[in-house]
Parts: C-alpha cells; structure tokens; sequence
C-alpha cells in the first residue's frame, strides 16, 4: 500500500480546486450510500468502472498479498446485478436493510498521467447496524480512487479498497464500501 | 466413565429420529464434546497442494485453535506441523502464507528448517550442555499424527489411530474427484477469502451435504435477476441427491443433450471439456450422460464442502462455470469462521479463468448473490435457539421420512453415481450426516495426539 502511494503523481495542496471537489464528491457519494439511494449511487459510476476489493492477508514480511483473491471484483454490469437483487426484496439478508456509516477521512489527490483524472487516497470507516440484532460491525480501510472529471461532472472510475482485517468480522458484503 | 452428558445422550437419540434439539446449534457443552470426540478424529482439509508451487512455500491453517503449518520442502515433499515451538510454545511462524527456509521464534530464537526440524537453538553449548544433553533431531515441531493428500487436496486427522483417509472417504473420493481430479485436468485455487459470522458451524455443513429445499426461497432473487436461470432455483426438486461414504451431496438436473452439449451449455469451452470429460470417474460420467444430472453442493464429512454451479457474468447473457471449496471452522458454538477458495482448471485459458472466477464472486464467498443470503439464514437460526424457551424446541429434520420412521422415497434403483440417489426433495443426507456427528459423539476421546516422554527425575540421575 505505501509503495502504491509512493508512485503516484504529484500530491496537490489541500486548498486546491480539485482537491475540493474531489473530497465533496467522496461526502456526497458517502450519503448516497447511507441512504441506500443505489440509483444515485450508480449514476455516480464511469460505464467502465473497476471496483474491486482484494482479500488482504499477511505474507511473509509484507503486511499485504495483493492480487490473489477479492472479497469483490466488479465492473458495471456485475454492480447493477447486485443492485438489482437488492431491489427484488426477496434478498433476504438485507431485510431489513444494513444502517451503514460511511466515515471518510485523511483525503489526498494526487496528479496523474491524465488530465482529466486523479487519484485519491481515503480512509474510511464504516459502522453497521440491523434490526435490533446484528452488529455493530466495523470495517476499516483505504480506498484508492480515480476520479474522471468531465466538465463540472465527477464520476468513479476505478476503486481499490485495502481492508485492514484479513479475516472480516461481518457477516457478509452486501453493502458497499 | 467419560461420556457426555445426559442432555447431549438425549440430543443423539433425537437426531436418529430426524428430530434435531435447537440446543445442537448453540449449547457451549456440545461444542466442548465436538471438540474432544468429534474433530479429535476426523480427518481435516488444511489446503491445496496448488498453493504452495515452490520450495520454501508454506500456509499457516487451523484445526479449531490448532495452528499449522503447511510447507514444501526443498525436496518438495509437502509437511504439517504445529506452528507451536517446541521450547516455551511460541508461534514460530506469524504469517498467514509466504516462502521462508527458516521459522524463527521470537521468543528465544529457536529457528526451524522449513522441514520442520529444528535448525538452531541460541547458546546449545553453554545453556544446555550441547547435542549431549540436547539432541537438535528430538526437538522438530511436531507432525499431526496423521497427514494424507488425495489429489491435492491435504488433509491431517489429530487421531494416532485414525482410520485411513481412503477407508473414510470410501465411495465419496470418486465425487470428489469430480470437483478435483486426478487429472488429465488440473485444479488451482485461489483465496481463501476469510470471514466469522454468527452461525453454529454444523447448519452450513449439513446445508451443503442435500439442502436443495432452500435454493427456491432462500435463492430466488437470483433468479429474478437472471443471474442464474430461474429453472436452476426452482427446479431443485428434479437433481438427485447422492450419498456415499463420509460424504453426500446434490446435483443439478441438466437441459437434454450429450455429455459435450451438456458441458457446453453451461459456459466450458471445447478444449476444456475434453479434459473434463477424461477426468470423470466412469460412473460420474454416466451420470451425467444418462441420469442428466452434474454435481452442485457436497459436504465431506464433517466440516468441508465444495460447489459446482454456473452463473450470467455479462448483459450478453453468457455462463461461466465454477467450482468452490470452503472450510467451516468452528470458533465456538455460535461462530464460524468461513475460508472459502475460488477452484480453477490449471490449463484452462486466462481468458476462461477470468470468467469463471467472475462467476464465482457475483454468485459465493463474502459478498456473493448466493451465499449472503445462506448465511443470514445460519446466523439467524444460530440466534434464534439460543433462548431458554427455544432452547427446548426439537426442530423438523423428518423430510422424506413416514410417521412410522420408514423411507418415503427408496433410493433409485438405477442410479449411475456412486453410493445412493435418491429423487427430488428429502433430508435423508442431512440426516445421514446428523448421524454421523451422533456416532462420533458417542466415541470415546481418542488417544493424545502427542504422546511427549517426561522422563521421571529419578530415572534422569542413575
């Protein structure tokens, strides 16, 4: 994860434009999220975007295996099937529905090759709740975001999350990060 | 003498009857005996002989809290030990997986050759007297008494007389090779992915070994979402459920067509189903041929389980078929913890893997279509019998079974699979199973699986 943030382009100062925008963009989407308004949420997508979240396992001295296996590795297609389950009220685990609480923090952006992208780095943390019986369940990690500019339009186009648990304590990923 | 108490007597009579006690799925003493009678002498899934391609390559697993190490030597033999120093008990290995020659503790820097025995010992001379006093070849991690692999796939029984893995897998291993063949075809895995949730470890296990009465409530959003055909959730009733040896499970019925028309219909390329083809034991191949029906869910006894399913992976409508292995570890009686792998054809293309390891993530493992809903069924009847009223329920295992105790249905007198089939929907498999955990359950603790010589000091001075 370090070595991955080493690599990247020039860091831009917090009072930047883009920064701004890209960290309104993170709070916006967060509330999208919470309030489970998946169709907003989805408009917020690049048509090819990536989203993926690598299992995170300790080997040898490195504190990450990256690459191997992903709790989740999507594109658009595979997130409006599971968006659509979710609709079917018949997916069970969801009913009642996940209160999630998307915490977004420590946001850094940074240049890329391309001009109308950066790529931002994030912390979050997410506390979820169900019914009067399930949880509260935490789950902690980064997100390594590029967001593509078009106009006064932001969209995700690529997400890499790195959890900091390798086994996870919630039940499952119905929800997304 | 030892044996378990009245209650969980009482719970194994009642489980022969098909009535199963809620009290199973979350009384702390039935976990306790599960551990000293039960996975004391079962034989155990550590890992995949595919994770582990080089010398120096090892993964660190568990057996309830036992940890172990499995690693390929430089002579690439694969071996199991306790990841436990032999000194003071330090966990001499910290990683989950990764390529080493030595295991240091960190404790007192007793070091360990990546086979196991032990390398070094700081200040041998001048603390313990040297190889005189401390002979370095006695003091090796030890090995679980028992260490088997079948087709890759490697297993260790914590029981010195464990019986052999082939008697224990008896017919089962040729359904099992279904899932991982001898070869021509070749398996890799990838994962494990890694999760704990609520639920009482024996409901997933009994589930995968015949539970096709779920698939059209439980998974009928799948359905409706096309991502897998809406016959494949409401046409269970149709598969042949098969029990043979320490192992059960259940199949799909298949579209009308050859063995080549069937595999092609479900998303495998040509080139790869000649290699399926030639890796089938020859009554699975007729299996599928003449009874029309492939494998899905199966449960080798008592806490490993594979999958064979296929599923949409794109808006043009084309399937991919995948396999997945996963182990219900057992963390206390109301926890599991899952690791479940994604289950490859090695000489596959990279362009079908892809699709096959998509398949396997929209439909199972964390965050899968499928298996969310499985396990907020588990967890929530986990939860449910853990009340005192509720604790005293006896629950309905008695699908397929008269008032009287007989058989509805008979097994199929013409089933082309190994062991039993029998048709549509029953519980005979997951009772079979319950009555495998009864019978273990009444066993006596088996002998240590370390029998460590304390020499007596007396005997130490002559």
């Amino acid at each position: 994860m370090e070595a991955a943030v080493a690599s990247k382009g020039k860091m831009l100062p917090f009072d930047h434009p883009v920064h701004f925008a890209a960290h309104q963009f993170l709070v916006e989407e967060v509330y999208v999220q919470d309030r489970r308004d998946f169709d907003a949420w989805l408009s917020m997508l690049a048509p090819d975007v990536v989203y993926r979240v690598p299992v995170t396992s300790t080997f040898g001295a490195k504190p990450h295996k990256e690459g191997e296996m992903d709790h989740l590795t999507e594109d658009l297609y595979s997130l409006k099937m599971r968006i659509a389950r979710l609709k079917t009220n018949m997916a069970w685990t969801e009913s009642p529905p996940s209160r999630t609480r998307h915490f977004i923090t420590n946001v850094c952006c940074y240049e890329t090759e391309r001009a109308n992208e950066i790529r931002v780095l994030s912390a979050f943390l997410v506390f979820r709740t169900q019914g009067d019986y399930q949880g509260p369940d935490l789950i902690a990690g980064m997100r390594d975001d590029i967001l593509r500019r078009s106009g006064d339009e932001m969209r995700l186009a690529r997400r890499i999350v790195s959890l900091d648990e390798s086994v996870l304590k919630t039940q499952n990923l119905a929800i997304f990060l | 003498m030892d044996a378990p108490n009245e209650n969980i007597l009482r719970a194994l009579d009642d489980v022969r009857q098909g009535w199963i006690p809620t009290s199973i799925y979350s009384d702390p003493l039935v976990f306790e005996e599960e551990q000293r009678r039960l996975f004391s002498r079962t034989w155990q899934f550590l890992a995949h002989d595919s994770e582990l391609p080089n010398s120096g390559d090892y993964v660190v697993r568990y057996v309830l809290n036992d940890s172990f190490i499995v690693a390929r030597g430089e002579d690439r033999q694969v071996r199991v030990f306790l990841n436990v120093c032999r000194h003071r008990a330090g966990q001499v290995c910290r990683n989950e997986s990764g390529n080493t020659k030595r295991f240091l503790c960190p404790y007192h820097a007793w070091s360990y050759k990546i086979d196991g025995s032990l390398a070094s010992v700081p200040y041998h001379e001048e603390a313990y007297g040297g190889e005189e006093q401390l002979r370095k070849e006695d003091y090796g991690l030890y090995a679980p008494p028992r260490m088997r692999m079948f087709n890759g796939l490697i297993f260790v029984n914590l029981d010195p007389d464990a019986e052999p893995l082939e008697d224990y897998l008896g017919d089962y291993a040729k359904y099992l090779a279904f899932y991982f063949p001898a070869g021509p075809r070749h398996v890799e895995v990838r994962g494990p992915q890694r999760w704990r949730f609520g639920a009482n470890w024996k409901i997933p296990a009994e589930n995968f070994s015949g539970d096709t009465y779920h698939t059209p409530h439980t998974h009928a959003s799948t359905g409706v979402i096309k991502l897998v055909s809406s016959a494949a959730t409401t046409n269970r009733k149709a598969g042949i459920n098969f029990a043979a040896g320490r192992g059960a499970g259940s199949t799909f019925r298949m579209e009308p067509g050859t063995l080549v028309e069937r595999l092609r219909s479900i998303g495998y390329p040509d080139d790869h189903i000649e290699r399926f083809a030639a890796s089938l034991a020859p009554e699975l191949r007729t299996m599928i041929e003449k009874d029309g029906v492939i494998p899905s869910a199966s449960t080798l006894f008592p806490n490993f389980s594979l999958l064979h399913l296929w599923a949409r992976i794109d808006d043009e409508g084309h399937l991919a078929p995948f396999t997945t292995m996963r182990l219900w570890r057992p963390i206390s009686a109301t926890e599991t913890e899952i690791s479940a792998w994604w289950v490859g054809d090695k000489d596959a293309s990279e362009e079908f893997k892809e699709k096959s390891y998509k398949a396997y993530i929209m439909c199972f493992g964390t965050s899968g279509m499928f298996e969310q809903d499985d396990m907020d069924a588990w967890s929530t009847l986990t939860r449910m019998t853990r009340g005192y009223m509720s604790g005293s329920v006896h629950l309905h295992a008695r699908m397929g079974m008269r008032s009287d105790g007989s058989q509805m249905r008979e097994p199929l007198k013409d089933f082309s699979g190994p062991g039993v089939g029998h048709l549509g929907f029953n519980e005979f498999n997951q009772r079979r199973w319950l009555n495998f955990w009864a019978e273990h359950l009444e066993k006596d603790v088996p002998a240590p699986p370390v029998r460590t010589v304390v020499r007596p000091l007396r005997q130490a001075a002559e």
